[in-house]
């Protein structure tokens, strides 16, 4: 008995901030929004989806469906994404819509929003409009290029993100031998949209800390391309400060293979490694069984290797064909040679190692079922991450939110729903 | 100046190489005392990177000083039980403690979780490491590359049919430093409400599969495992990388509506490619892309970069150059995005660095260069633990403080 009354939900990290994330209404897909919101959803804090009326929110339209069969409730990115949120809908075209998004962002903390100034401006929800009316209000733009400077209002997205910033330039890393054939390569999936999303979901709360010594909100430009640019700030690094004679400058411009390619095949498929340094380098040397040609002038600084490394990629590759990738991780990592295999999604939702640590969670739905998923993106020991709440179905708190919280009457959200406002 | 979110903050940073000093960097601009704990005896291995101008030294790598600003640093080599007992009487005046070092590291120096919240009950430790804290493979040694392929993401990169391919930029380094920003500030924002610190285990692997849910989920709900597909999506075609006139000079693309593949039909002077059965619908190009993606390319080919990206966006269609550093390092607006600081530092004067990728309209970061090995280890120890002259330079005889 005792048990169920001391009983309690255990405590989340962001309980009591209220989030707001607006749809994208391009007919891009743009996740950064979403994936900010789950973020701040799966640590506790209350997030209200905003979708449109009908369609939904873009990730429902794009699967993975079960048996491929389309289905605005069952498409697993939206499963994923929605973790922990409550939905409503609203056609923000609508004037009515926004009227009630107003009384949503009165009683809010924080809103990400996806779209360019344009359409914001077009919608009457720019951020000086918002900022005017809700000075506490933490008004997130998420958006292609940001909110100023000449390319606010240009589309863009993933693909245009990633290959703007110079990392599509990079990929595949350092493996191409023939550039005319081997365009400049996306890493796979929506990383840019992700990545934008922590990006704006780190300086929210930043903004959150700065609210309490100063009491105001403020408006936050998180642009998908500068996020991009930050992840080759090495880049950067050694465009502005390396002598253009450099060998390393060389990476700036131009596509070519120099230094380890990172990637090697074995007997029964990819392993990932690199012994750059000097220590890796004699761990993996001990793996490799000592040959006497690693004791060679040629290799005997990392500088030296590098400017050989077809020479060291040769035995490597010659070794590793008679190497499984588990027994070439294995002796590795006994050197403490960072080695992995490279895994397929399936092997990756296989692996002893997520396993142990039940990194994969079951989200139950009511028309989904149980779907497994990824989980906690990092372990909290107290506040863990979780899901209390599978995703929302398309509109499945306009009544909680609207009638309950806002007071519209019954009637009136029957009105609006006709009117397809909501 | 206002005041910044994290003043009063101290994060003191056993963090090296990319991802965990990229997340400090976000919180010593906003604001908090960055305390970056090095030794000369075995330095970052980003202080090596590249000879840097031809000069020797570890203080001049130019990528180094691409992450390590705003904070300060400190020379402490944690092998030596005093250099511990000092490491320890910082914790104390910590709200943060953050590494990246092997599984059980920390715990060898007396500077576990555990040892930490004896010090400091309301301590906040993140961990970040390759597999995680716990596991049959904890004890791994590994960098971003290689979790990179790990975790999956690998795999799914690459052209179609072909091999497994690496990320630029070694991902997924900076991504995960900017999502450790978010996890470090959830765990501070807890402990002001309520007192209470925690642990925080971040495997980089599992991280990265939580960034590919698309491939992961056709695995669990169909039992499909995908492969690469290039540069193409399964929602949107075109939407690929194209070449234009010049030596690699190339063209990103993204159609998401018919509409939309009509207007570039027009400006690739082929409007009757739109009407073709074989792409008029999303449908039928996704069906047909190889066939639409030779199209394409085979027009793309008669204009510069420049001249289509500026015709593209006229007509609002998603499409820009693919920069190598050099362009986007003479980009307009990237220039005037404000991103890239001139900053000082001790030994190599100014250097131009890329700062925090977001703007507050009502927080102005502060941005100092990066430190030398051990630049503050004596204005730290004076400033917080009080400590003479004479202490200091006994300890540093004492190869405690190199």
């Amino acid at each position: 008995m005792a048990h169920f009354e001391d009983y309690q939900e255990p405590p989340e990290a962001l309980d009591g901030l209220k989030v707001i994330e607006l749809p994208c209404l391009d007919t891009i897909p743009f996740m950064a929004a979403a994936m900010a919101a789950k973020s701040f959803a799966d640590f506790g804090a209350e997030v209200i989806k905003v979708e449109p009326p009908r369609s939904g929110a873009r990730e429902r339209q794009l699967g993975p469906f079960r048996d491929a069969m389309p289905d605005l409730e069952t498409g697993g990115l939206h499963l994923y994404l929605n973790t922990n949120k409550l939905g409503v809908t609203l056609n923000l075209e609508d004037s009515r819509a926004r009227d009630l998004l107003m009384r949503l962002l009165a009683d809010a903390d924080i809103v990400f929003n996806p779209n360019t100034p344009a359409r914001c401006e077009r919608l009457e929800i720019g951020w000086r409009t918002i900022a005017d009316r809700f000075p506490k209000l933490i008004n997130v733009s998420v958006t292609y290029f940001g909110t100023d400077g000449a390319y606010r209002d240009y589309r863009g997205g993933d693909l245009v993100a990633t290959h703007m910033s110079g990392v599509g330039f990079e990929t595949p890393w350092h493996q191409v031998t023939d550039p005319p054939n081997e365009p400049p390569l996306k890493p796979a999936g929506r990383q840019a949209d992700y990545l934008t999303g922590y990006t704006a979901a780190a300086a929210a709360m930043a903004a959150v800390f700065d609210r309490k010594h100063s009491g105001r909100g403020q408006h936050i430009d998180s642009s998908q391309w500068l996020a991009m640019v930050s992840m080759l700030r090495p880049n950067i690094g050694v465009y502005s400060h390396e002598s253009p004679e450099a060998p390393i400058y060389e990476r700036t411009r131009k596509r070519i293979k120099r230094g380890a390619q990172w990637v090697y095949p074995a007997s029964d498929g990819w392993v990932s490694f690199n012994a750059g340094t000097d220590r890796f380098w004699r761990g993996w040397k001990k793996v490799m069984g000592s040959p006497e040609w690693m004791d060679s002038e040629m290799f005997a600084s990392p500088v030296a290797r590098a400017a050989h490394i077809d020479a060291i990629e040769a035995a490597v590759i010659d070794w590793l064909s008679g190497e499984t990738r588990d027994s070439a991780f294995r002796k590795a990592q006994a050197e403490h040679v960072p080695c992995f295999p490279v895994h397929t999604a399936a092997e990756v939702a296989e692996n002893a190692q997520y396993r142990a640590r039940r990194f994969f969670v079951d989200q139950d739905h009511p028309v989904a079922k149980t779907v497994r998923m990824p989980g906690a993106p990092c372990r909290f020991s107290a506040t863990p991450w979780r899901i209390k709440r599978g995703a929302p179905r398309l509109g499945e708190h306009n009544r909680k939110i609207f009638v309950e919280r806002l007071a519209l009457s019954e009637r009136e959200l029957e009105s609006l729903r006709a009117e397809r406002v909501i | 100046m206002t005041r910044l979110p994290f003043e009063g903050i101290r994060i003191l940073d056993f963090g090296w190489i990319f991802a965990v000093p990229h997340a400090t960097a976000y919180l010593g601009a906003l604001g908090a005392d960055v305390i970056r704990v090095e030794s000369t005896l075995a330095p970052d291995l980003v202080r090596f990177l590249t000879g840097t101008d031809g000069v020797p030294g570890f203080n001049r790598s130019g990528i180094y000083h691409a992450i390590n600003f705003s904070r300060r640093g400190i020379a402490l080599q944690l092998a030596h039980p005093k250099a511990q007992e000092i490491a320890r009487r910082l914790v104390k005046l910590s709200d943060v403690v953050t590494e990246n070092f092997t599984v059980g590291n920390m715990q060898k120096y007396g500077l576990g979780y555990e040892d930490l919240r004896a010090i400091r009950p309301d301590i906040i430790m993140l961990s970040g490491t390759p597999l995680g804290q716990d596991g049959p493979f904890a004890r791994t040694v590994g960098f971003g590359p290689t979790t990179q392929a790990y975790a999956g993401l690998c795999h799914l990169t690459g052209y179609p049919n072909s091999f497994p391919c690496g990320i630029g930029g070694t991902w997924p380094d900076f991504a995960v430093g900017t999502a450790m920003v978010f996890f470090l500030l959830a765990a501070l924002y807890h402990r002001d409400r309520t007192g209470q610190g925690k642990y925080l285990d971040l495997s980089m692997a599992e991280m990265v599969t939580t960034m590919i849910p698309e491939a992961m989920l056709e695995y669990f709900m169909n039992g499909r495992d995908p492969g690469p597909v290039g540069n193409r999506d399964d929602a949107m075609a075109p939407h690929g990388v194209y070449p234009v006139s010049g030596d690699d000079q190339w063209i990103a693309i993204a159609i998401s509506t018919d509409e939309e593949f009509r207007m570039l039909c027009g400006i690739l002077a082929v409007p009757s490619l739109a009407d073709d059965p074989k792409f008029a619908r999303l449908a039928d190009r996704l069906r047909n892309v190889e066939a639409l993606d030779a199209e394409v390319a085979a027009r793309t080919r008669n204009f510069t970069r420049e001249d289509l990206v500026a015709k593209l966006r006229e007509r609002q269609i998603a499409a820009g150059p693919v920069y190598n550093t050099q362009d986007l390092m003479q980009d307009k607006a990237f220039l005037a995005s404000g991103m890239l600081e001139k900053l000082g530092h001790g030994e190599v004067g100014e250097r131009i660095v890329p700062t925090l990728p977001v703007r507050f309209s009502a927080i102005e970061p502060r941005y100092f260069g990066a430190p030398m090995i051990g630049e503050h280890t004596d204005e730290v120890l004076r400033e917080l633990l009080g400590m003479s002259a004479d202490e200091i330079a006994q300890l540093r005889d004492g190869k405690v403080l190199v």
